[in-house]
């Protein structure tokens, strides 16, 4: 069997947590969240009949000076920043989320989820803005409500941490 | 130039030294030749450039002695060798070996039958406590609260420590490598859990001993459960223990840690998320999985608690008499009440001891047997003192059993009571009947009614009776004198008669004769019927004469009424004109139903 530990990251209130929700396999509540920082799911997948379990590990969020718990990152396969694309701020701070990120993880599959599509009546972003970051990221348009993108999402980094493998192989 | 030297100075080495090549040569061989020797064999050895046969045959014990003293590596990389070489001698020949082993054998077997016992009387001890004490009972109550088996309940509270689950973790990433549980143990999101306390022990690290060196989170406990992790430099082992968890389990799970990232090396540094190569490390966390119960806990809470069994078992002694007396009480009054309702018994006094008890009345004799009631109810009457006065019951059943047995009527006769009447019914043999009436009746009744009787006669008797019926004394037309053979007639009559009446009396019957007087149909009919009494009359004049008591016979004169049937009309005519006899036997007048 095959597992990935996947970390999944992002500024306080981007619908982390409830974006993958009804996605994975979870056995510890949200309260892990605000105590222990870190909260770890389950999803299977299937890539074209190859099996991969990916351990999913929810990072609380960055909230003001509060940054992410950079040893949860260590050793993982991927990492899924997600932002919301009604609070600019939440974008603007992927580059810093990503220089941590990096630096505790080293070069791993990355993807961003821009979260909240649906609220189209309070998106943020302009044209321009979102062409930039189409062009540093890897980007999957995701909707919690809706459930939009992210199966995408996971199986786009899944197939990403099975690449880097043959790749290194 | 002649050698005129003599021999030992020809070889003297001083002598023309130099001067030939062989005695040169055969110089340094002198002088050098052992050291030149060992720099030859100094030289063989470098090239060799390993140890020789011998030497490793010289150094190979003490190495063994020395790597062994160390660690257990050796031991495992002999392992499998030693392993398969036993087995290949087994296959082989298995005696060597078998001879080998057999005096550890026989001991080993002992000892394993002895401990064996022990365990077996120590759990039969635990048992019985357990069973009987409230501690017992509580488990027992748990076990049906909760759903789970009763021995795990008791193996939960009479645990020292119990292993439940062993994680082999990978260091970095925190998934779960290979994951062990105990057998009844449900085992699920290992996974998750996995990665869990990873992050909690990382958690840990960062919020107490930020500087990695700290080794980390090494023991936690969460009620009855304790958490020990052990960490290696690619992987750490965690094993969730429930109880005590002793030290020597930390040094075990050390121990397979160092197993697993020997066996495991390569597959450690290049792990990248594929589990497989380590399903094979499972046998070796399960090595880890271990079971170990309190076997002297139990005896000191015993000695503490060892009244409670004894309670119990009092209690239950109390029980069992209490339930004995009230099974007791409850069987004395069933009889009690059973006595009350027989006819024929009064119970005047009853007292009920706990050794004697004793019973008073009045018992018509013809009742049954009070013991016999009081045994029919279960009740022990070897303890009961017994007086019955005897009286006489005048309820209809015990009137009616008294005359059955004072009547002992034959079947097909049936005795009943009306009012102080004894009725008899059916048919009775002429004897019973007659006998009957000699009786006196029984206490309750004033009269014996055998008007609904068919009596049967015997058969000596109905023959006479039928030889009379057909006897006839003839009478010429229009005569009441009987014709002139009618004396032998009337001698046959009055002999048979004579018999019959005297058998009816024999049996206490009375036999009565009547002369039944007839004519033929020749004149008026009040001529017939006085012709016909006439003719009677006559007859019985007759029979007087032979010595029949006119006392038993009577007369009819019936004329033409109850003519005779004839084959012709004159022969009817001639039978006709005749009195004929009938015979009646009945019970002594005396007696007569009424």
């Amino acid at each position: 069997m095959i597992q990935k530990k996947v970390c999944m990251v992002g500024v306080q209130g981007t619908g982390k947590t409830s974006l993958v929700q009804q996605f994975v396999h979870s056995m510890f509540s949200d309260r892990y969240l605000s105590t222990v920082g870190v909260k770890i799911d389950r999803k299977a997948l299937d890539l074209d009949g190859t099996p991969l379990t990916i351990v999913l590990w929810d990072l609380a969020g960055r909230d003001g000076q509060e940054d992410i718990t950079t040893s949860y990152l260590r050793g993982a396969h991927a990492i899924l920043y997600v932002a919301d694309g009604t609070r600019k701020e939440t974008c603007d701070q992927l580059g810093e989320l990503r220089a941590l990120a990096r630096e505790a993880a080293g070069e791993v599959p990355e993807l961003l989820a821009l979260n909240k599509i649906d609220l189209t009546d309070r998106w943020a972003l302009d044209k321009r803005y979102e062409e930039t970051l189409a062009r540093e990221w890897d980007l999957v348009r995701t909707s919690a409500k809706s459930g939009t993108g992210v199966e995408e999402a996971f199986q786009r980094l899944g197939r990403a941490t099975l690449a880097t493998k043959e790749a290194r192989s | 130039m002649p050698d005129d030297r003599a021999p030992w100075e020809q070889s003297s080495p001083t002598a023309g030294y130099g001067d030939r090549p062989d005695d040169l040569a055969e110089l340094r061989d002198l002088i050098l030749g052992p050291e030149r020797r060992r720099l030859e064999e100094l030289e063989r050895r470098l090239d060799a450039a390993g140890v020789t046969r011998e030497e490793l045959a010289e150094l190979l014990p003490e190495a063994i002695a020395l790597r062994s003293g160390r660690d257990r590596q050796l031991g495992r990389a002999l392992a499998p060798t030693v392993e398969s070489a036993i087995g290949e001698s087994v296959r082989r020949n298995p005696r060597p070996i078998a001879t080998a082993i057999f005096p550890v054998l026989g001991p080993a077997i002992r000892k394993a039958i002895a401990e064996a016992l022990a365990g077996l009387v120590a759990s039969i001890n635990r048992t019985l406590e357990h069973s009987l004490s409230p501690r017992g009972l509580r488990w027992r109550l748990e076990a049906w609260r909760t759903g789970v088996p009763y021995a795990q309940i008791v193996l939960r509270h009479a645990l020292v420590y119990r292993v439940e689950q062993v994680f082999l973790i990978h260091g970095d990433t925190g998934l779960l490598l290979s994951h062990a549980w105990a057998p009844d143990f449900p085992a699920s999101d290992a996974d998750l859990i996995s990665g869990m306390l990873t992050a909690i022990r990382d958690f840990v690290a960062d919020s107490f001993a930020p500087e990695r060196e700290a080794g980390g989170l090494r023991r936690f406990s969460v009620g009855e459960l304790t958490v020990m992790v052990e960490q290696g430099p690619q992987a750490l082992i965690a094993a969730v223990v429930r109880g005590e968890a002793p030290e020597e389990l930390l040094i075990r799970l050390q121990d397979t840690l160092e197993t697993v990232h020997l066996q495991f090396a390569g597959p450690l540094a290049e792990f990248d998320g594929d589990t497989a190569p380590f399903t094979a490390a499972r046998p070796l966390l399960e090595e880890c999985l271990a079971t170990v119960v309190a076997t002297d806990r139990g005896r000191e809470t015993g000695s503490r608690r060892a009244w409670v069994p004894w309670a119990v078992a009092a209690a239950v002694v109390l029980l069992l008499v209490g339930g004995l007396a009230l099974r007791s009480r409850i069987r004395w009054n069933t009889a009690l009440a059973r006595l009350r309702t027989e006819p024929g018994i009064v119970v005047t006094e009853a007292e009920r001891g706990w050794r004697r008890s004793s019973l008073a009345g009045l018992r018509d004799p013809i009742a049954p047997e009070p013991s016999a009631l009081l045994a029919g109810a279960g009740v022990d009457t070897g303890r009961i003192e017994q007086r019955w006065e005897p009286y006489l019951s005048l309820r209809p059943e015990l009137v009616l059993a008294r005359a059955r047995r004072a009547f002992a009527p034959p079947a097909g006769v049936e005795l009943a009571l009306a009012g102080d009447t004894l009725r008899a019914s059916g048919t009775a043999p002429l004897r019973w009947a007659a006998g009957a009436q000699a009786v006196g009746l029984p206490a309750g009744t004033t009269v014996l009614d055998l008007r609904g009787l068919r009596l049967e006669v015997p058969p000596a008797l109905g023959d006479l009776q039928e030889r009379l019926a057909r006897e006839r004394v003839l009478f010429d037309v229009g005569s009441a004198v009987p014709r002139g053979d009618a004396r032998g007639t009337i001698e046959r009559v009055a002999d048979a008669f004579g018999r019959l009446e005297s058998g009816a009396a024999a049996l206490g019957a009375r036999a009565t004769l009547e002369l039944v007087g007839r004519t033929d149909t020749t004149g008026s009919d009040a001529t017939n019927q006085e012709l016909s009494r006439n003719r009677a009359e006559a007859v019985l004049r007759l029979l007087a004469g032979s010595g029949i008591s006119r006392a038993v016979t009577s007369t009819s004169a019936v004329g033409t009424s109850r003519p005779l049937a004839g084959t012709d009309p004159a022969e009817s005519a001639r039978i006709n004109r005749s009195v004929s006899f009938q015979v009646s036997l009945g019970l002594e007048p005396g007696r007569e139903p009424r």
